[in-house]
């Protein structure tokens, strides 16, 4: 259901084998214990009856903007999704075209689950870029320059008309992983998310932590190396500059021509031996990083997202060891380093609970909504 | 097919290039509407074919699909020398080509337009085996059809361009040539068949894709080439390149002479004028 968005009973029997017969009854039982909604309709005009995931009490819609990628969801206040799409976006996109391609989506979907938009209570938006949380604008230009000066919740807010919230992607990933995923029940984590750009998410004390301005955790741009190669937010040695996306793609460009980071990964699994070491090398950057961010902070858990956590080991191994060289506490108080466990849809889950949590209404609803 | 596939090792973007076109030239009576055009398309990589109205984009597929012959020019496949006299030998090849209209039947349901004119069974047809692999093949390319078993009449845009182009992996090509896929799309139809142009390169396939819109371009491709009044206007690694260098070297602001990132896999000829900057 969640891939269709909404099906038909006939739809439904058809897309998972099962008879018509059995379709209805467990259509039945489902929507007997709330899990699934029904209304009538027509399709090539037969009656028919159209079965979508229940919502209860409105929806919220989460948008995830990275740099290549776009991700949009909408869920009920329980965080069950209930239709979600995904596109590529072009290397530098640009903020008119992709909200308006962002709320058509919304809309669309909308549709799908036969409602409208005046049940949408919020929509969360995770940019890969710092957000200013005063003015709704990416805090330093240059990093995404299409969107550079635009107040994005604002402008949201003006094509669908509904209550937009925006924030930094890693933080909003940190927070589902910290609720849902890899992090769930840890107060103090490190979330790092590895792409394109190389952002992070701090959970202090059980807590989101956004720091002055709402800048906090950009690890991405730690000094690696003074002397180092000139990074896109313009100082010299940053992390990024060494071991985000565009470095590991630029290391292997005389060997393999131009790749995705995706091919990176997957040639890397299938035994690559320099796409191994493309990623061993961004690894022990990084865990330069983690180390020092580990004898700051003394976070119980270190969280890999992003498209690169999909390496796996390759790219968590050699991060763990170059972190556990530069600790300074007894191994035994070092955070333990783990991939993330909702993928590369931890920052749209994020960016779906921010919207929960951020909108307004009564508590006494939401707690009636989740038991 | 398979996972096996997709991880394939061997699959190299820098290697080999699976089609070669080179000095194709074609006219119709007295327009000349291919001028000595040079083309490749590399295994596992997504090359999009942009230009102006005019430009030659579909007069060159034309000449792949075997819709009709180029004048001159040498185009291989593989390794070999080949001419592609008819659309059945470009099938036979290996080229697989999704036109704009998509030519599907649309009173027929799904499964009837995957395997048309291929249909398996011998003297009664294998319903059931058919509909398993449609089902097979638009699961692999995680496509959102509600049923195979409804006329493609009753499908979305956005549907019907996936069952056209599911239907064109049927003969197990190498070369897929989308025409305009996403014209007169809704976003989430145009956002489902770039997903899908993504998993055809996963699968290793080569795509060409044309296309006006340029931002869907540049999503997905990995390469693009640039025509202009039926000529080279251009070929850039879609890394190295920005939105107006390509619009520049599509009006011709540009000229091929004047190639500002002549890459590593471009063609002898641009890498020599590259060279001489």
């Amino acid at each position: 259901m969640r891939h269709h968005g909404g099906l038909t009973q006939v739809e439904l029997a058809g897309a998972t084998g099962l008879s018509p017969a059995t379709v209805s009854n467990i259509v039945k039982e489902l929507t007997a214990s709330g899990l699934l909604h029904t209304a009538p309709t027509s399709r090539s005009g037969r009656r028919a009856v159209h079965v979508t995931l229940a919502r209860r009490l409105g929806l919220v819609a989460g948008i995830h903007i990275s740099m290549r990628h776009m991700r949009v969801a909408l869920a009920d206040v329980a965080n069950t999704v209930v239709s979600e799409h995904s596109m590529p976006l072009a290397k530098d996109h640009r903020a008119d075209n992709e909200l308006d391609k962002a709320a058509r989506l919304i809309v669309d979907m909308l549709d799908s689950v036969d409602a409208s938009l005046d049940e949408v209570l919020g929509v969360g938006i995770a940019m890969s870029a710092p957000v200013d949380a005063a003015t709704g604008m990416i805090s330093r230009s240059g990093l995404m320059r299409g969107w550079d000066g635009i107040p994005i919740a604002e402008v949201m807010q003006r094509r669908i008309h509904r209550p937009v919230f925006i924030d930094n992607d890693s933080n909003l990933g940190a927070l589902a992983e910290s609720r849902t995923g890899a992090a769930r029940g840890r107060s103090d984590v490190l979330y790092i998310r590895l792409a394109q750009g190389i952002g992070s998410g701090l959970i202090l004390g059980g807590q989101l932590y956004r720091g002055f301005g709402n800048s906090a955790g950009e690890f991405g741009h730690m000094t690696i190396d003074e002397n180092g190669p000139v990074c896109r937010c313009g100082n010299r040695g940053c992390l990024e500059a060494l071991a985000g996306g565009p470095a590991i793609l630029e290391s292997l460009r005389e060997t393999h021509g131009a790749l995705k980071l995706n091919d990176v990964i997957v040639r890397a699994i299938g035994g690559d031996q320099l796409c191994v070491r493309a990623l061993a090398d961004a690894g022990r950057h990084i865990g330069i990083a983690a180390a020092n961010v580990c004898n700051l902070l003394a976070p119980e858990r270190i969280v890999v997202g992003g498209d690169l956590a999909r390496a796996g080991e390759l790219i968590i191994g050699p991060i763990r060891h170059s972190m556990e060289r530069s600790v300074v506490m007894g191994a035994n108080k070092v955070a333990d380093l783990v991939q993330g466990q909702l993928g590369e849809r931890a920052e749209m889950s994020g960016a779906l609970m921010f919207a929960v949590d951020s909108s307004s209404f009564g508590h006494d609803d939401f707690a009636a909504a989740l038991s | 097919m398979t996972l096996a596939t997709e991880l394939d090792p061997a699959r190299r973007v820098g290697a080999e290039p699976v089609l070669t076109m080179r000095g194709i030239s074609k006219g119709f009576g007295a327009v000349q509407a291919l001028t000595d055009v040079d083309f490749d398309v590399y295994p596992g990589e997504v090359v999009a074919l942009v230009g102006d109205n005019g430009a030659g984009k579909s007069t060159l597929i034309k000449i792949l699909a075997g819709v009709h012959p180029q004048d001159a020019g040498q185009i291989t496949f593989d390794d070999r020398i080949v001419s592609i006299t008819s659309p059945a030998a470009s099938r036979e090849l290996g080229i697989a080509t999704v036109f704009q209209d998509l030519a599907l039947c649309d009173n027929l349901d799904v499964v009837s337009n995957l395997f048309l004119g291929r249909e398996i069974g011998s003297a009664a047809l294998d319903e059931v085996e058919m509909e398993s692999r449609a089902w097979d093949l638009l699961r692999q390319l995680s496509a959102k059809i509600p049923s195979v078993r409804i006329p493609v009449a009753s499908l979305s845009g956005g549907q019907r361009q996936t069952v056209a182009i599911a239907r064109s992996l049927i003969g197990d090509p190498t070369v897929v040539i989308l025409d305009e896929p996403t014209a007169a799309l809704g976003v989430v139809q145009t956002a489902e068949v770039l997903n899908l142009v993504e998993r055809l390169r996963e699968r290793g396939l080569g795509v060409l894709l044309i296309s006006h819109n340029l931002a869907d371009v540049q999503a997905v491709a990995d390469r693009v080439v640039v025509l202009r009044l039926g000529r080279n206007n251009g070929n850039f690694n879609m890394s190295d390149v920005s939105y107006e260098d390509i619009i520049a070297a599509i009006t011709g602001a540009t000229d091929s002479a004047g190639l500002l990132h002549p890459t590593a896999s471009t063609f002898d000829a641009a890498d020599t004028e590259g060279d001489t900057e």
